[in-house]
């Protein structure tokens, strides 16, 4: 077993040029994931008009900062300011007019004009209760008879780097698991020394277990690396629960990866077939299992689907250990689920490639 | 040039592609990514699993509980548990939110009520907007007269619909992932194959062997481009405003972009595994980061807004947005302008491709 280890190991370490990008895959590509999505809306751009009191209007502008708002522009009429939203520069647009100016002083109900592109819907809508909190604050009189006290609890800030590079790494670790996996087996039977491996005096499961164990032992590493250095040392990634948990979902995770890859690898006769079958499972598997969206938004049947999903408790398990805090006892059904959906996928992969007759 | 020579390659490409199958999967995988992004990228939050504890079970508790079940942002559930079973409830994620009302709120009111609100912050994004329903909830349900009233209008998107604002967007990303990867493999397969020699040895010049290359990939996801409009339209119900030939024409662009990106990849790419996942690699995030179905790229910090005007995904989307949403066409000057860019970088990756393709081993 450990000289099939070490022949896998030698395969990978001698193709330069895919140890480069498991590398990229594992370092750069979640930075810039982290870094670069933001969902929650930060700079947004936004123009006015003014065509009341400046002083008045100025003050209410004002309040309109960094980090949610980008300096606002000031626009000399409607027409210029609309202009620049069908050309989407701005995004929000704010109309000052005389009789909101008037009513405002006189203490009637003012209505205020807020023109906004709403493409992004989502983030417009979180937009407009920026605008209208900003407003609520503006006005200091204002009483209300009793305090709101909202926590974000696990995330106070709503710091998006956390979330996004920890989605981004599971989903690298599946697309790498399925590719890694599925071609250290088909490899051989495009070269067709995989009829050799099993006449070998070796029993097939072995030779099937340590191929996928050598892959899996990279992904580790990779996982280890993209933790250590980007999750942690890049993003200052709190952790509330136990990081052995998080290493062991992770192990088993990847066994459960390595039994669809097994399958891809039972039925594809060739690496372009294994790339095609990839691709067409990797995406539902990874944007359906809730790594990127919450699950519960999910209609009824994907939320179904998803129990077949190794993907849906390595993504649950990961934020329960990182965000929520969870426990070892708690974390046992995502354990248990992983292991029981690789053992089933192993033995479906062993009966179609692990024999030769 | 000789038409011959392109003639013969192509017809090898042609029944090389029908016959390994790559033909379905041709037409598959955008159709599929279209769908599965489609449905399954739901920004607006609905259906929070809200859990509420009520101490004072008085008649302004039982209002806001009301007020909370009466919308489709919330699920609620009014339980009668403590603060630690809820806490770990939130923990466990068997709730989004817990809403605690503290005994003797009604009697506390003007003198320091407080209501606590505990949401779940692990996905930022849903407990940013949660957060803003739960406040816009709770003022309105405490009747206050508020000073300034905000009156929103929507453009381009009047309903606030997430499938019009994450569809279109898709166009971008997939026309940027799959005609490029499709290149990258037909032509590294002959790489990996042998059958590059022919290539080295045979006299076809190199724009030849290019054009032989790029035609299959082009005139297939030609065909995709009409494919996709109809789910885009039909399916996901998302408004076209704009002109129908704008539209086709960038997206024929577009699609030329992708392929010269493909030739690029191939060049340095030696197997088909390496040219696959370098291709989707150097695609898939910046079509997904500066594609505007996150975040519009007028509000982007000043270093990602210089990195989205590097990538042609923002041009490109910008125009569809445009014909899907906005309707100005070629009306508007920053439409031309960005069509032209289109052109530019269609032309320079393709020339790039071609003069650094090699037609000897090095």
């Amino acid at each position: 077993m450990s000289a099939i280890l070490k022949k896998e190991f030698l395969v990978f370490f001698r193709n330069v040029g895919l140890v480069i990008f498991v590398l990229y895959a594992f370092t750069m590509d979640i930075y810039i994931a982290g870094k670069g999505i933001k969902v929650t809306p930060r700079h947004v751009s936004i123009g006015y008009v003014n065509e009341g009191d400046i002083a008045v209007v100025n003050k209410i502008i004002s309040h309109f900062h960094s980090p949610q708002f980008k300096k606002p522009k000031l626009f000399l009429n409607e027409k210029s300011l609309k202009e620049a939203i069908y050309n989407r520069k701005i995004m929000v647009g704010i109309v000052f007019n005389k009789e909101f100016v008037n009513n405002l002083l006189s203490g009637k109900t003012a209505k205020l004009q807020v023109l906004i592109d709403s493409t992004a819907a989502a983030q417009a809508e979180v937009t407009l209760i920026y605008i209208q909190n900003i407003l609520l604050k503006f006005e200091h009189h204002l009483k209300t008879p009793a305090s709101i006290d909202i926590i974000k609890l696990f995330n106070p800030n709503a710091n998006t780097k956390w979330f996004m590079s920890l989605s981004e790494l599971m989903s690298d670790i599946t697309m790498l698991g399925l590719i890694l996996i599925a071609v250290v087996f088909v490899r051989e039977k495009e070269n067709g020394t995989w009829d050799i491996m099993l006449l070998m005096p070796v029993k097939g499961s072995l030779i099937i277990f340590a191929k996928i164990l050598s892959q899996v032992l990279i992904l580790m590493a990779g996982i280890t690396i993209a933790v250590g250095l980007i999750v942690f040392g890049a993003f200052n990634t709190p952790i509330n629960g136990n990081i052995f948990n998080f290493y062991l979902i992770s192990f088993l995770f990847s066994f459960a990866i390595g039994g669809i890859a097994l399958v891809i690898a039972a039925i594809s006769k060739t690496i372009l077939e294994v790339a095609h079958l990839t691709i067409v499972i990797m995406l539902p598997l990874i944007f359906l299992s809730g790594a990127w969206t919450p699950l519960s938004a999910m209609s009824p049947f994907i939320q179904f689907l998803s129990y077949f999903s190794p993907l849906r408790y390595y993504i649950q398990a990961t934020q329960d250990i990182f965000f929520r805090g969870s426990g070892f006892m708690d974390l046992l059904p995502y354990f248990g689920a992983e292991f029981l959906i690789a053992v089933i996928l192993f033995y479906i992969g062993y009966r179609k490639i692990g024999r030769l007759f | 040039m000789r038409l011959n020579v392109i003639k013969a390659y192509l017809k090898k490409e042609f029944i090389d592609l029908i016959r390994n199958k790559m033909i379905i999967l041709i037409y598959l995988i955008p159709t599929m990514i279209l769908i599965l992004f489609g449905y399954g990228i739901k920004l607006e939050v609905t259906h929070t699993r809200t859990i509420i504890i009520d101490n004072d079970h008085s008649k302004l508790s039982l209002e806001i509980i009301n007020k909370f079940s009466h919308t489709k942002y919330f699920d609620v559930k009014v339980e009668n548990i403590s603060y630690k079973e809820a806490l770990h409830k939130l923990q466990t994620n068997k709730a989004d939110m817990i809403v605690i009302i503290p005994p003797s709120f009604s009697k506390d009111l003007y003198k320091g009520a407080q209501i606590g609100v505990f949401i779940d912050g692990s996905f930022p994004l849903r407990a940013v907007t949660i957060e803003g329903y739960v406040e816009k909830l709770l003022i309105h349900g405490f009747n206050i007269k508020l000073p300034i009233k905000i009156e929103n209008r929507n453009f381009f998107n009047e309903a606030m619909r997430d499938y019009n604002a994450i569809v279109p967007g898709l166009f971008g990303l997939i026309f940027l992932v799959v005609p490029a990867s499709l290149a990258a493999i037909i032509i590294v397969k002959e790489k990996e194959v042998g059958t590059i020699f022919n290539f080295y040895s045979a006299p076809i010049k190199k724009i030849e062997f290019v054009i032989a290359k790029i035609i299959p990939p082009f005139l297939f996801h030609s065909l995709n481009i009409f494919i996709l409009f109809l789910w885009a339209t039909y399916l996901f119900d998302v408004p076209f405003r704009g002109n129908f030939f704008i539209f086709w024409l960038t997206s024929e662009i577009y699609i030329l972009i992708s392929v010269g990106i493909g030739i690029l990849v191939s060049i340095v790419t030696s197997t088909q595994v390496a040219a696959l996942v370098l291709s989707v690699i150097i695609t898939v995030i910046p079509g997904f980061l500066y594609s505007g179905i996150l975040m519009p790229i007028s509000s982007m910090d000043k270093e990602s807004y210089i990195e989205a005007h590097i990538f042609p995904v923002s041009y490109y989307n910008h125009i569809i947005y445009d014909t899907f949403l906005i309707g100005q066409g070629f009306k508007s000057s920053l439409n031309v302008l960005y069509f032209i860019i289109l052109c530019i970088y269609a032309f320079v990756l393709i020339a790039l491709g071609t003069l650094l393709i090699k037609k000897a081993i090095k």
